[in-house]
């Protein structure tokens, strides 16, 4: 499977704190891939790094094999590669339907646009009902879905995830990564940051673990959803070189 | 070839500059001697130069110097944007007016009586006429120009920058439309004539502008001796706080209130003794003077001189008003002698001084793009560090540290019974969203409590309502035997609790060695006064203040003290939060809440840290620990308190909990098997 | 005229006022909805546009009233006048962005409002040295039609002002509505980092929201020439103080609160003017925008409170 997104020795900062320390990540096309971290681990840095807010100091991103250096974000979007923001964030005063056609904005209106709109509707029947609705007042595991729905309007090759799970009930978030595994299998490669190893571990082909800025783990989710070293991780106490 | 060139001109500047009789005066020195050469000329200047129209223009750019420095205080200093200044000034020059000019004549009545046998008023047949001295005048102005400020400023205490500034510009619209309309106490809009100038035993100064000039020397004097005085005590550094961080400000114990009042007083009344002056001396008083156009100027004036200088908006206000007055005349003619010699037209009608508010624009705009610090910067640029000093051993202090001098710290008035901090069913909601649910926390006396949980579990949350930034829906909170639930963040700082921030909110104008001591602030009890006449109580209480922060800083090692008069924002990350500690420790708190103290620190610098925290345990200090480095949770708690979704799900000895299924759960995640 | 007469009359023409002060007020809403920044230059593009206007009218070669026209010709000027108004107030608008403000973006405190401040003063000491301090008689092409309505007379430049007005909030409305531009406005104002992360060109919604803003200033514009017959250097002040509480009344940021506002301040003065003397309306607008922003900071229909958390 060709690489899609891949990441060279990339380093970040913020003012003079250093983030990101020469992180490698690589995800193949029609994988779910998974980085998982405790906190202030650096998993918001890469999704912000993925989609352009971030600028790395060194290294490089690759997408598709081309530099991403230099690419807006909206560029990036019309590349293919479209987030669902942490705690969704979707336009409150906007209607669903209207958040949806903005996460299409980058596209020509025309039978693509019905077509994707179609789909969003057979995986999301809840976000059928509620298409005249301001977005705002949405429960949160309905906003998770419109998020998410308004994400694959901009058909993308990449779907960049920042905590799906963040704020859900264990119900939906069941759900929702079981929606994640659908989408997946129909095409879309699904990059994911989550707090919740146990649940990511589940759907994931592999998956990266994060700490202070460093990946520490990495392999076939299989693989790590026995190691022990991931409790490690989480609370902090791995040891680094 | 250029850059031969460059470097032999900065050669020769250097060799100018070092060979010059300015070298050879020592630094500390050069100020006092600037101070001295600037009065001096002031008050040479009407006998140097004897043309009245000049002097006359002097004085009046005294009159705005005097304004610029009163807009500094609140804008410079206290950070807050006023648009209508000029309010205050026509406050000044109302009051003033109203009680020196003939055209305000009530009729004669035994109310007066006592007044003219204090000398204030004499009547006429059936009018009284005021006699007030102009002197005495002078400070009352100011005192109500004063009580104005604080009436216009209270209402603006909750409100954002911008929208203090459209109130603010609002009550100082309406203040000359009051005075345009109400003609029985202002004459209305053809305005007061006819003020009475001001009398020196017996003698009346007349129209020769010579004597203003003088008072108007003494007003800007005493107003930049009281500025100065101001900036540099506890008073000034309060202002400073405010205006760089609000909440951290609050944080480290400062009555927002009282303070922001404070400056919208002193402001208005140094506009208020300037309205009195002005009008004495123009002998006139109409609202067209006080009107918003004069307000953007002294912000004009003081943008261009150095917002938050004193010295530099001094200047900012004599350049512009000499620029209005003088220069622009002559450059005007000079116009007219191009347009002439080169048979241009328009050139030779253009008149500069109707444009002067098209410059003032220019002015401010191309200031705001270009150098927003204007032209004498308020923080001065630091020597960078020395080689030795850059190179020096990093000593880290840590636990070899004598704390002993460090009194106050975690000392308690009596060993109480029962907790130093107790929480109880704290629930606090936004919105709809439930970020603590029934929380319950005790914390013993001199012990250390950490305080843990994946993003989003509410461990900030818990410490704003502790601290009062955050009101909680419900629950109680104890504090050494006292409810402190919905007090004001400054008065928890007063009863021993300080805490520091998770995203680091220090003052980043402000150096270390401000920052410090701003955390210093609620122990200090140097009012306006004792900071005006530098009362000896008030010099050894600041001595004593600077002492006891330098001992702070030098827990650290050598890391914070070379670097006390560095502005924070050139510092590193780890310094930064090394800094934000040193400020809560400033207070002499008895509880200490830390946010994340090591986030950021590599392994070395978290551990240097730890030891530091465990020393200041040992004096007394009872410590909460927001951290996420469970090895720095296991050395130094006693016990861990485990926060998941707003609720408290785990509580005992670090090893009890790091082996608590619960917990791992929690950070891990519920799989899918437990629903 | 009877007294409810006189109200009537005072009703036609708040709502007058109201439409004017609504289409200013929207323009100022627009850019403050995206940005959170107060445009003071916003109120003086306000007024060089009715110089460009009057301009507008004169190369048509009507100048004072003198010259009437009807029917097409009298539609045909004014759809001229209207839009080389607009389009140019809309450049306006959009220089002083390029130029002035987006350098500031990244400036935090009121820095920007303050170099609106700057620019507000260029424009306004611009057309004083350039053109003057009297009052200009402004080209008024209309015939003065009007008929009785309950003992009150309706001008038809009032039509015109009601028709016009209407005619820009519904284009407007529709533009922010139904556009594609338009709903990336919003996005942008509700949550411009994820709309950028939706690939919309914020840069691009600004500008557009400046040129949108400064043409509806120039709509304002041309009708304050049509209603009192003049121009000058100062009417930007007292527009703006209107508009502008129009706004913060109406709730910051929200467009129907805008036109709610504008309509509500309009009848204000005018009445206010009837009920007390008419030298007090500046006080008492002043003292509604002072009470809404300490009372009721969100207004009626707004929604960003702007206090400190």
């Amino acid at each position: 499977m060709p690489e899609l997104l891949t990441f060279r020795a990339v380093d970040t900062y913020y003012g003079d704190l250093h983030v990101l320390k020469s992180v490698d990540y690589r995800i193949d096309s029609g994988e779910i891939v998974c980085l998982l971290g405790g906190n202030a681990s650096g998993k918001s840095t890469t999704m912000k790094a993925i989609m352009g807010v971030v600028v790395p100091a060194r290294g490089e991103i690759l997408f598709e094999n081309s530099s991403l250096a230099g690419v807006s974000v909206a560029e990036r979007v019309r590349r293919g590669i479209a987030p669902v923001l942490e705690a969704r964030r979707l336009f409150p005063r906007m209607t669903v339907y209207e958040n949806l056609e903005m996460g299409a904005y980058t596209r020509a209106r025309g039978p693509d646009f019905d077509e994707d709109l179609a789909r969003v509707f057979t995986l999301f029947p809840r976000v059928k009902e509620r298409l005249k609705q301001l977005a705002g007042t949405l429960s949160g595991g309905e906003q998770q879905m419109v998020a998410i729905g308004r994400a694959l309007m901009a058909r993308p090759k990449l779907l960049c995830m920042d905590e799906p799970s963040m704020g859900l009930s264990p119900a939906f978030v069941e759900q929702v990564f079981d929606i994640i595994q659908t989408i997946n299998k129909q095409g879309t490669t699904i990059f994911m940051v989550e707090q919740n190893a146990n649940m990511a571990l589940q759907i994931a082909h592999r998956a990266y673990v994060l700490q202070t800025g460093q990946v520490v783990l990495s392999g076939p989710a299989a693989e790590l959803r026995q190691n022990p070293m991931i409790r490690e991780a989480y609370l902090g106490e791995m040891k680094v070189s | 070839m250029a850059e031969t060139a460059r470097g032999m001109l900065g050669a020769s500047c250097a060799w100018l500059r070092a060979a010059s009789p300015v070298a050879r005066i020592a630094p500390r020195l050069r100020p006092r001697i600037g101070v001295a050469l600037v009065t001096i000329g002031a008050l040479l200047f009407p006998v140097i130069s004897r043309n009245d129209a000049n002097i006359d223009s002097a004085a009046n750019a005294l009159a705005f110097a005097a304004l610029a420095l009163g807009l500094n205080i609140v804008v410079g200093f206290a950070g807050l944007l006023d648009l209508g200044y000029a309010a205050f000034f026509a406050i000044g020059a109302y009051t003033y007016g109203a009680f020196a000019s003939y055209q305000i004549e009530p009729a004669w009545s035994g109310f007066w009586e006592p007044f003219q046998w204090l000398g204030l008023v004499a009547h006429t047949g059936d009018v009284v006429h005021f006699t007030v001295s102009f002197w005495l005048m002078l400070p009352i102005s100011a005192a109500v120009a004063a009580f104005f400020g604080v009436l216009f400023g209270a209402p603006t205490l909750r409100l954002k920058g911008d929208y203090l500034a459209i109130v603010t510009l609002g009550f100082g619209e309406i203040v000359p439309i009051v005075a345009r309309n109400t003609p029985s106490v202002t004459n209305g809009a053809m305005g007061l004539n006819g003020v009475a100038a001001p009398q020196l035993f017996g003698w009346s100064f007349g129209i020769d502008a010579t004597p203003y000039y003088y008072v108007g020397v003494a007003l800007v004097a005493l107003l930049i001796f009281t500025s100065t005085r101001l900036k540099s005590s506890r008073i000034g550094r309060a202002w400073m706080a405010i205006r760089e961080d609000e909440i951290a400000a609050a944080a480290m114990g400062i009555n927002r209130v009282k303070f922001k009042l404070l400056a919208f007083a002193i402001g208005a009344a140094f506009a208020g003794a300037t309205g009195t002056y002005f009008v004495a001396k123009l002998q006139t008083a109409t609202p067209e003077m006080f009107m918003f156009p004069v307000s953007v100027m002294i912000l004009v004036m003081i943008v261009f001189g150095g917002i938050g200088s004193v010295w530099g908006v001094v200047l900012g206000a004599m350049i512009l008003q000499i620029l209005q007055s003088w220069f622009l005349e002559d450059l005007s003619q000079w116009l007219h002698w191009l347009g002439r010699l080169i048979h241009v037209g328009w050139l030779q009608q253009v008149e500069l001084s109707s444009s002067i508010e098209m410059i003032f624009g220019v002015i401010l705009v191309t200031m705001m793009l270009y150098r927003r610090q204007g032209l004498i910067p308020a923080t001065r640029p630091v020597q960078a560090l020395s080689m030795t000093e850059q190179t020096a051993h990093v000593g880290s202090g840590g636990s070899s540290h004598n704390f002993d001098r460090l009194t106050g710290l975690g000392a308690l008035d009596r060993e109480a019974e029962g907790p130093l901090l107790a929480v109880t069913d704290m629930t606090v909601r936004f919105g709809g969203l439930v970020a603590l649910r029934s929380v319950e926390l005790t914390v013993p006396s001199h012990s250390v409590v950490a305080v843990i949980g994946p993003n989003g579990s509410g461990k900030s949350t818990l410490f704003n309502a502790i601290t009062g930034l955050v009101t909680p829906e419900s629950g109680e909170v104890r504090f050494a035997g006292e409810s402190i639930a919905r007090l004001p963040p400054h008065r928890v700082l007063d009863r021993g609790m300080a805490r520091t921030f998770q995203n680091l909110r220090l003052f980043p104008g402000l150096t270390v060695l401000e920052n410090v001591m701003i955390g210093r602030h609620a122990r200090l009890s140097t009012g306006a006064v004792g900071a005006l006449l530098r009362l000896p109580g008030s010099q050894r209480e600041e001595e004593e203040a600077r002492e006891h922060c330098r001992e702070i800083l030098a827990i650290f090692g050598n890391r914070l003290i070379p670097r006390a008069d560095h502005v924070v924002s050139s510092l590193s990350y780890a310094n930064r939060r090394r800094v934000e500690i040193a400020r809560a420790l400033a207070s002499s708190p008895k509880l200490l809440l830390l946010d994340e103290p090591t986030a950021g620190m590599n392994p070395a610098e978290t551990q240097e840290l730890a030891s530091q925290i465990k020393g200041l345990n040992q004096l007394g200090l009872a410590i909460v620990l927001i951290e996420h480095k469970l090895d720095v949770v296991v050395r130094l708690a006693d016990k861990v308190v485990v926060l998941d979704h707003g609720e408290k799900i785990a509580e005992g000895t670090p090893d009890a909990v790091r082996r608590d299924e619960e917990v791992m759960r929690a950070y891990l995640g519920r799989s899918a098997a437990i629903a | 005229m009877t007294t409810g007469a006189l109200y009537l009359q005072q009703i036609i023409n708040g709502l007058s006022l109201g439409a004017m002060y609504a289409l200013l007020a929207l323009g100022f809403t627009l850019v403050y909805g995206i940005l959170e920044l107060i445009n003071f230059a916003h109120f003086n593009v306000f007024m060089v546009s009715s110089f460009i206007a009057m301009w507008a009218l004169e190369l048509l070669g009507i100048s004072g009233q003198g010259v009437i026209l009807t029917g097409f010709a009298l539609v045909g000027a004014l759809a001229f006048a209207f839009v080389v108004t607009m389009v140019a107030a809309g450049c306006l608008g959009v220089a002083i962005e390029r130029l002035a403000l987006r350098p500031m973006r990244a400036a935090r405190g009121t820095a920007a409002m303050i170099t609106t401040i700057g620019v507000s003063y260029i424009l306004f000491n611009a057309i004083l040295l350039t053109v003057g301090a009297e009052s200009k008689n402004f080209p008024n092409p209309m015939p003065s039609v009007s008929w009785q309505v309950g003992g009150a007379t309706l001008r038809l430049r009032e039509v015109l002002i009601w028709s016009v007005a209407l005619v820009l909030m519904g284009g407007l409305h529709l533009f922010v509505n139904r556009t594609r531009l338009g709903k990336a406005m919003r996005a942008t104002a509700q949550d411009a980092e994820a709309a950028r992360m939706m690939g919309i060109d914020v840069d691009r919604v600004i500008i557009t929201a400046f040129f949108l803003g400064s043409a509806l200033a120039g709509a304002a514009a041309l009708i304050f020439g049509l209603y009192y017959n003049y121009t000058s250097f100062i009417i930007g002040y007292s527009a703006g103080l209107r508009a502008f509480t129009a706004a913060v009344l109406g709730g910051i940021g929200s467009v129907t609160g805008a036109m709610l506002g504008g309509i509500i301040i309009g009848l204000v003065e005018s009445l206010g003017g009837q009920v007390f003397a008419v030298r007090w309306t500046d006080v008492i607008i002043f003292s509604i925008l002072v009470l809404v922003l300490v009372f009721a900071p969100t207004g009626l229909l707004g929604r960003a409170a702007p206090t400190k958390s």
